[in-house]
This record gives structure tokens, sequence and C-alpha cells, in this order.
């Protein structure tokens, strides 16, 4: 094992990881923090893709900066889709199996509605620093990866501290617990929801980005990240952002070690035997509750 | 009618789940700035009616009228956070804590309605001073404390909410007596400094009279006795029948 190579591997990880820890940041919070298992969250991403996809055509900007402003519209769109969620199966005390058919049937449609409007070829964005790379001695950052990286990791900053630090956020974190205690602190709890879950919907708008400056986008993409999502967010502990990170930049790691020494294809084995061990140790996850 | 007075007037209420009625024709008032004990063990309604007031269950028949601050309102229709952004506290039965967050942020929560967050700093304070054990423990987890710690938690951050009317739903449940003349004690305390008016379920007759103005008893759903003063209460041949066995 040369060192170098290791500690690339391990930069390459870290790298992978912070954009992991974007895909899964939409489920740390549905899934995590509001039992709703939202499956269909990839599916989202993708459509972000699309859209950071079609307008950097248009009008060549930066995929990030249109995440960005396409920001409000995912969160109106995640406010649609609980209150659909809210009155057809969570206020009749149905959500788990039927919410999970209803969101793997948006899952699909999302992919449908991609396939019938772009066609099944493999999109990518136009962006000056896709082919660059920083370079510190013999370490290498490709601009590609580090991009959505730092931006992943800023995303992550701030939503932790709007959970921590606001009203709003604290009482994200109580709903789960006791509903009913909330309402008793005068704040309804349907109402935290819908703005947790439209929250969770609008980091779909940022990982889709970040997904196509990574790689080339097809509607099916979002379904190899299904898997890895809740992995990493049952990994981390649910209901903790914190742990959702750390796991994203475990599983990151490893598996960017593995492809290098061993063959990408031994890297999924790899992650999810971790996965398998880590809760036959600590069944919460790392930090979960 | 004063700009201050708050009050609670229940009249006639009838309420239950499905075909089982659990009150029947309830009538009761707590008149501003008083403290009143609803007594009466297991079983008889207490926390059906701490419901029915805080719009978790809806009263079949009657009428629950609050006063806040000289204005009335009729809480028919008002969703429970509707009520509490009134200005009425409930610190309900079994505490009702949010056990993985800490005990500062269970405070901060009870401090979410606008009205009440202007007042956080000088409650927040006065919630450290009077349970100095909760300043100690403010960042340790609520599920971790013990009952007694939660007890008090749970009154604090029900303070928290600068409430005008307190609902206290069986505080002394499953606290070692030492500990429920504690969280008695610091009920009058607390109502005292912010002027409260406060409504007691408690099936612990005789602490629960040494700090009310006045008293009720319920039996099956109905108010059977009702005492003006704790020497009436204390001499009531229901009463000592109910929990004295004499």
């Amino acid at each position: 094992m040369q060192f170098d190579l290791l500690i690339n591997a391990i930069i390459a990880g870290l790298m992978l990881g912070a954009f992991y820890a974007a895909v899964t940041s939409g489920i740390s919070i549905s899934f995590g923090m509001l039992d709703i298992v939202n499956i269909a969250h990839p599916g989202f991403i993708i459509l972000g893709s699309y859209i950071a996809y079609i307008v950097n055509v248009q009008l060549g900007a930066d995929p990030i900066v249109i995440a960005i402003v396409a920001l409000p519209a995912f969160y109106a769109l995640g406010s649609i889709i609980y209150e659909i969620y809210y009155r057809s199966f969570e206020k009749h005390g149905q959500d788990s199996l039927r919410g999970l058919a209803f969101f793997f049937g948006l899952l699909f449609v999302t992919e449908v509605v991609l396939n019938m409007v772009f066609g099944v070829d493999y999109r990518s964005v136009n962006v000056p620093y896709i082919g660059g790379s920083l370079t510190i001695g013999w370490m290498e950052f490709p601009i590609r990866m580090l991009v959505p990286a730092v931006v992943s990791i800023l995303m992550f900053g701030g939503l932790q501290i709007y959970l921590s630090r606001t009203f709003i956020g604290r009482a994200v974190m109580a709903v789960s617990q006791d509903p009913q205690a909330l309402q008793l602190m005068a704040v309804d709890p349907i109402r935290i929801k819908r703005i947790a879950f439209s929250i969770s919907l609008a980091t779909a708008s940022m990982a889709g980005a970040f997904l196509i400056i990574i790689q080339p986008v097809i509607p099916s993409s979002g379904r190899e990240y299904i898997g890895r999502v809740f992995a990493i967010c049952v990994l981390g502990g649910l209901g903790s952002l914190p742990g959702t990170l750390i796991a994203a930049l475990l599983i990151g790691v490893i598996e960017s070690i593995t492809s290098t020494f061993y063959g990408p294809s031994w890297a999924p084995a790899v992650s999810f035997g971790l996965l398998l061990l880590t809760l036959a140790v600590r069944p919460s996850g790392l930090l979960g509750r | 009618m004063a700009a201050n007075t708050n009050s609670i007037s229940i009249e006639g209420v009838d309420a239950g789940y499905g075909l089982v009625r659990v009150l029947d024709n309830v009538s009761l008032r707590v008149n501003s700035g008083e403290t009143v004990a609803l007594l009466g063990t297991n079983g008889n309604g207490k926390s059906t009616l701490m419901k029915c007031i805080m719009g978790w269950a809806r009263p079949s028949k009657g009428r629950i009228v609050a006063e806040i601050d000289g204005e009335k309102h009729d809480l028919a229709g008002l969703s429970t956070e509707q009520i509490v952004d009134l200005g009425i506290a409930l610190v309900p039965e079994g505490r009702r804590l949010f056990p993985r967050q800490t005990v500062e942020e269970n405070l901060l929560l009870g401090a979410s309605r606008p009205k009440a967050r202007a007042h956080i700093k000088t409650n927040l304070d006065f919630c450290f001073e009077i349970f100095p054990r909760l300043a100690e423990r403010k960042s340790q987890l609520a599920g971790s404390m013990s009952g007694g710690e939660q007890q008090m938690l749970a009154l604090a951050r029900a303070l928290m909410l600068n409430p005008r009317i307190l609902l206290v739903d069986e505080p002394s449940v499953g606290l070692a007596p030492l500990l429920v003349s504690r969280t008695i004690d610091a009920i009058k305390q607390l109502k005292d400094h912010f002027n409260l008016t406060v409504l007691m379920a408690e099936q612990n007759f005789t602490q629960a009279l040494r700090i009310a103005d006045r008293g009720y008893v319920i039996v099956h759903g109905k108010i059977e006795f009702e005492g003006n003063s704790a020497d009436e209460l204390n001499n009531n041949d229901l009463i000592r029948q109910f929990y004295l066995g004499m």
C-alpha cells in the first residue's frame, strides 16, 4: 500500500462522503426526525439534477447557483407533498405501509416523467471547473468533487445551526418525541412537520446539482442511492444530522479506499458490512436517539 | 372588570370517549388569583376535565370560558395551540417532557410562542433561581433526570410560556412523599411570583389542600362536593369516606 495513494484515496473519500452527506440530509430529516419514509427522495434529487441541467444548457449558469434559486420551488413542492401525505395517510394513522407505497409511487412517477421529457440518455452540465484539479504537493483535489463537498458541508452547518438554535428547529427535533406535548407549547405539530419536510425536500435541489457536477445523470440514477442513503442515515443514527455527516464521511472514505486498492465492485459490500457491524454493536447508530 | 383578571369557568360540561360518559354535568369555577384543587381518586374524570379545557377532548354539552386579562374566550372550537396561546398552560400528567433534548432546550421550547419570547431572559433566570437543580443540569438530556427533577422541569417549562392560568394535572404521581411536598411548594411559589390563577387536579388530598384556597371533589364524573375553604374540605364526610376510610 503506497502512502500517497492511500492519502489521495482518503481525500477523495472525504469529498465523496461530503456529497453523500448532502444526498442523505433530506432523508435524515424526513425519515430520521419526522418518521416519514420518503423513499422518493433520490427521485427528487434527480429532478434537481435535471433542473440544473436544463437551465445550465439554456443560460450557462452554474448548477449550484441554479439549485439555490430553485430552493423555494422545492420547498413549495415539499409542502404540497406533505399536505397530501398528511391528509391521506398520517392523519388516519396509516402512515407506515401505505405511506411507503405512496412515496414508492412518487419515485416512479418522477422517474417516468423525467424519462418522457429528457429520454434515457446521459446528461451532464457544462462548468469551467469540471476538468480542473487543485494540487498541493502530491495531494490532488478534483474541483468537480471539491466544490460540491465544500458547499455540502456549508449546507450541513447551516441546517444544524437552524435545527439547534431556532424555535422552529427545536420544535422539529421535538415533534417525533411527543407531538401532543408540542401542542402544549402552543406549537402546531403538523405545521412543524410540514416545514421540516419542505426543508428536507429543498435539500434535494442542492444534492441534485452536486450530483450532476460530479457525474452524468439519467432518470433512473436515483435508484443507486436509495440503499446507500438509508444505510448512511441509520449508521449515523436516526434524528442526528452530525451523526449523518460522520457516517457519510466514513462510508465515503471506506468506499474510496476499497475501490482504490481492491476494485470498485467491493465498495458496496464493505460499506454495508460496516453498517451491519456497527448496528450489531450500537443498534441506535453512531449518534442515534 | 379589571384588565388583569384571569379566570376559568366550566358550565355544565358532559364529556366522554365513544359511548362511555366520563363527565356528567360538571360545573366549576376558578376565580382570578385563586388556587383551586380538583380532588378525586383515579378514574373519576380529573384528567378528562383537563383535556376538555385544553381542547384535547371535546365536551358534548356545556361551555368552557376562560377570561384572560379581562377578556372572555369561549374555548369551544379552538385548537390546543390556540388555547395555550391565550395564556393557559398545562403541566400534564406524566410530565410529557422531550426526553431526547436537553433541559435548556425543553425550557426554550416552552417559550416558543411570540408572546413568551419577549420574556425569555427573565423567566429563565427565575426558573433557574427557584429550581437551581435545573441550572446545574441545563445541558443534560431531560430523559436522564430523576422523577423529581423532571417534575420541576415540567413546571418550569410551563412557566416559560408566560401563562396567566396554570393547570396542573396530578403533580404528585410517581414521586416520593418529600418530593411531592416540594413540588406543591414550588407551585405555590410560582403562583405567587407570576400572580397566576391555578387549577390543580390531585389525588393527594392533604398535600393539595396545603396550598388550595378552595376545592371540588369529583366522584364518577360528578362534582359531589364544593368546599369554599380548606377547612370545609378537611371536615367533609365524603372526603373522610373516600380518602380516609372513616
